[in-house]
C-alpha cells in the first residue's frame, strides 16, 4: 500500500516538478511570473493530441514537434509582448501573462467546444508486478522521462556556462548586460525552455488523464504549490518541492480522505507562506517594513 | 506628465455631474424591455465587481485574485441566509458584504507576515480556489454542484423576480457604495493606500501601519464585492458554483484595465462598456476568453492606464485626485 502510493506519488510529483521547474526558469531569467503557465502546459497536451490522434503521427514525434512549437511560442510571447513592458509594474505583467493563457484556452475550447477527450494510451505494456507492488507502463514512462530529463538540465546547468548565465541574470541583469551577455536572447532562450519543458509536463499527463482547455488552471496551483514549497526562485527547490508535493497529495488521499487530494496544494501554499515564506531553499520573500 | 486639477467651478459640475446619472437612470426602466433590463441590472453588479478589485490592484498596487472567491461567498452568504435561515433579502445585502468582509481579511491576513507582490497573488489565487472546491464539496450547505435557489419574495406587492424593482435596488446600493468608496479614498487612509503602492518602505517611515492598511483595503474591497455577490443571487435567483470560476476573473480583469487602474470613473465605464458585449459571444464556445484575453494584452500595450487616462486629458473635469497615471 506505502509502496503503491509512494509509485503514484513519485509519477505525479515528477509532473509538479516538471512544470514548477519551467516556472522558476522564467521567473529567474525576467522575474516574471507566468501565471498564465497552465495553459501553455494544457496547450503542449493539446498540441501532441491533435498530432496523434487526428493527424496521425507517432507519438514521440509528435511530442517533439508540440515541444517545438511551444518552444517557438514562448520565444515569440516574450519578444512580442513581454519585453515592451518589462520595465513596468509587476502587476502589467502578472496580468498579460493571464491574458496569454484564455487567449490560448478559448483557442481551445474554440476547435473542441465543451467536450473531454480521452487520449489513446501511449505505452500498452503490461504492468510489472514486484510483490503487491503493480507498475504501470505510464508511471516508468513518466518518471524516466523527467529523471533523464532533470539529469540533462542540471547536468548542462553545472558543467557548461550556462549555469553561470542563468545565475548572472538572476543576480542583476544590468551586470549581466555589462560583462557582455546577451540578456534579451538570454530570456528569449528561458521563455522557449519553459514554455517546452511545461509543455512536455501536458504531453506526460495526456495519455493518463481526460483532456479538457481548462485542465491548465489546477496544475499552475500545483505547480506554484512546488515553487513555493521548495523556495521561490531555486530550481532545485522547485524540482523537490513538485516530488514532495505529489507524495503528499497520495498520501493525504489514502490515508485522510480522498477529497483532501485536490486541496493539498493550496494547503500547502498558505501553510509555507504563513510558516517559512522562504521555502526550503529560497531566498528572503518577506518584506520588512 | 503635469496635470491640471479642475477649478473650484469644474468640481461643482463634477459634483452635480455625479448625481445627475443616477437620477437620470431612475427613468431607465420605462425606456427597457425584460432582456436589456436584465442586461442593465448586470451592469450595476459589474460596476460593484470592478470597484472592489481596482481598489486592490489599481490604488493599492497588490495583485489580488481573491476578487471572484469574495462575490462567490456574497452571492452564497445572501442564497443561504434568505432559503436556510428565511432572513429577507434585502437584509442579506450588508451581511453578505459582512462575509465578503470576513474573507478579505483572510485572504490576505499573510500581508501581517510581510507577503507581498507574486507570493500575495499566489495565496489569494489558492484562497479563491479552496473556496470554489467548498462551495462544490460543503454539500448539506451550498447544494454542492446543484446550487441554492433564492426563495421567492415581494416588497410593497410587487414580487422581487420584477427587474424594474431590482434595478431600483441594485441602483440604490450601487450609488451609495460608489460614493462611500470614493469618500474612503479621499480620506487620510486613501492617501494611505496609494502611498503603499508608491512606496511601502517610505509610507511605513510616516508612521503608517502598512500592512494593516493592506489588510483593511482587501477588507473594503471585499466588502463592496460581497454585497455585488448578495445582488447577484437575486439578479439570476440561482446560485451556482460555475458562475464565480475563471471566466469571471479575467472579465474583471478585462473591465478594471479598459476603464484604466485604480480609477473609480474607470471602473463604471469599463464595466459598462464590458458587460453587455460578451453576451453576443456566449453562444460561440471559447470565444469569450478570447476576446477578454486579447482585450487585456491589448490594453496593457497600447492604453495602460485605460479610458480614464484618455479622458482626462480631454478636461480636467475627469481628473480623479487619488488616480495618477504611471510615469
Amino acid at each position: 500500500m506505502l509502496m503503491q502510493l509512494t509509485l503514484g506519488g513519485l509519477s505525479q510529483g515528477m509532473i509538479y516538478a516538471l512544470i514548477a521547474l519551467s516556472l522558476t526558469v522564467v521567473y529567474r531569467s525576467t522575474t516574471v511570473v507566468n501565471f498564465g503557465h497552465g495553459d501553455f502546459v494544457m496547450a503542449g497536451a493539446f498540441l501532441s493530441y491533435v498530432l496523434v490522434v487526428l493527424a496521425g503521427v507517432a507519438f514521440l514525434p509528435a511530442a517533439a514537434l508540440a515541444m517545438i512549437a511551444m518552444f517557438v511560442l514562448g520565444v515569440m510571447f516574450n519578444r512580442g509582448l513581454i519585453r515592451p513592458i518589462l520595465g513596468g509594474p509587476h502587476i502589467g505583467l502578472a496580468l498579460m501573462c493571464i491574458a496569454a493563457g484564455y487567449v490560448l484556452r478559448g483557442l481551445a475550447r474554440m476547435v473542441w467546444g465543451r467536450e473531454v477527450l480521452p487520449m489513446p494510451p501511449v505505452f500498452d505494456m503490461d504492468p510489472i508486478f514486484v510483490g503487491e507492488l503493480v507498475i504501470t507502463g505510464d508511471a516508468v514512462f513518466i518518471i524516466g522521462t523527467v529523471l533523464v530529463l532533470l539529469l540533462l538540465f542540471f547536468g548542462l546547468m553545472a558543467m557548461t556556462d550556462l549555469g553561470k548565465m542563468v545565475q548572472a541574470v538572476y543576480q542583476s541583469p544590468r551586470g549581466a548586460r555589462l560583462i557582455g551577455l546577451n540578456v534579451d536572447r538570454f530570456n528569449d532562450f528561458s521563455w522557449g525552455i519553459g514554455a517546452a519543458l511545461g509543455a512536455l509536463g501536458g504531453i506526460l499527463v495526456a495519455p493518463v488523464s481526460l483532456l479538457h482547455p481548462d485542465l491548465g488552471a489546477s496544475f499552475l496551483i500545483k505547480g506554484f504549490a512546488a515553487m513555493t514549497l521548495g523556495g521561490f526562485g531555486s530550481l532545485g527547490g522547485a524540482v523537490l518541492g513538485g516530488v514532495l508535493l505529489g507524495l503528499a497529495e497520495q498520501y493525504a488521499g489514502a490515508y485522510i480522505d480522498s477529497a483532501l487530494i485536490e486541496i493539498t496544494a493550496y494547503v500547502v501554499i498558505v501553510a509555507v507562506l504563513f510558516i517559512r515564506p522562504q521555502g526550503l531553499f529560497g531566498r528572503k520573500a518577506v518584506v520588512k517594513v | 506628465m503635469s496635470q491640471t486639477m479642475p477649478t473650484a467651478t469644474q468640481r461643482r459640475l463634477r459634483t452635480y455631474a455625479f448625481w445627475a446619472v443616477p437620477v437620470l437612470l431612475l427613468l431607465l426602466p420605462l425606456a427597457t424591455n425584460p432582456y436589456t433590463q436584465f442586461i442593465a441590472n448586470g451592469m450595476l453588479i459589474s460596476v460593484l465587481v470592478t470597484l472592489g478589485f481596482t481598489l486592490t490592484i489599481g490604488n493599492l498596487g497588490q495583485l489580488a485574485f481573491a476578487n471572484t472567491a469574495f462575490f462567490g461567498i456574497g452571492a452564497y452568504a445572501s442564497a443561504i441566509l434568505a432559503a436556510k435561515l428565511g432572513v429577507p433579502w434585502l437584509l442579506t445585502i450588508p451581511l453578505a458584504g459582512a462575509f465578503g468582509a470576513l474573507g478579505g481579511f483572510l485572504a490576505s491576513a499573510a500581508a501581517l507576515r510581510g507577503i507581498r507582490t507574486y507570493y500575495l497573488a499566489i495565496i489569494t489565487l489558492a484562497f479563491g480556489e479552496l473556496m470554489r472546491w467548498a462551495y462544490l464539496h460543503a454539500k448539506p450547505v451550498t447544494g454542492g454542484t446543484d446550487g441554492m435557489p433564492m426563495p421567492r419574495e415581494a416588497l410593497f406587492g410587487i414580487s422581487l423576480g420584477d427587474d424594474s424593482l431590482k434595478f431600483y435596488i441594485f441602483l440604490g446600493v450601487t450609488v451609495l457604495l460608489v460614493k462611500a468608496t470614493l469618500n474612503l479614498m479621499r480620506s487620510r487612509f486613501g492617501r494611505a493606500v496609494m502611498a503603499v503602492r508608491e512606496n511601502e518602505i517610505a509610507t511605513a517611515s510616516l508612521a503608517i501601519p502598512t500592512a494593516r492598511v493592506i489588510l483593511v483595503t482587501f477588507m473594503w474591497s471585499g466588502f463592496v464585492v460581497g454585497c455585488a455577490g448578495a445582488l447577484f443571487a437575486r439578479h439570476v435567483g440561482h446560485v451556482f458554483p460555475e458562475s464565480f470560476g475563471m471566466l469571471h476573473l479575467i472579465a474583471s480583469f478585462a473591465m478594471v484595465l479598459v476603464g484604466g487602474l485604480g480609477s473609480v470613473l474607470g471602473a463604471v465605464l469599463g464595466a459598462v462598456l464590458l458587460t453587455a458585449l460578451p453576451e453576443y459571444l456566449r453562444a460561440f464556445p471559447g470565444m469569450e476568453e478570447l476576446f477578454f484575453g486579447l482585450i487585456v494584452a491589448g490594453v496593457l500595450v497600447a492604453m495602460p492606464m485605460g479610458l480614464a487616462s484618455l479622458l482626462r486629458r480631454l478636461s480636467p473635469v475627469f481628473v480623479e485626485r487619488f488616480y495618477r497615471e504611471a510615469p
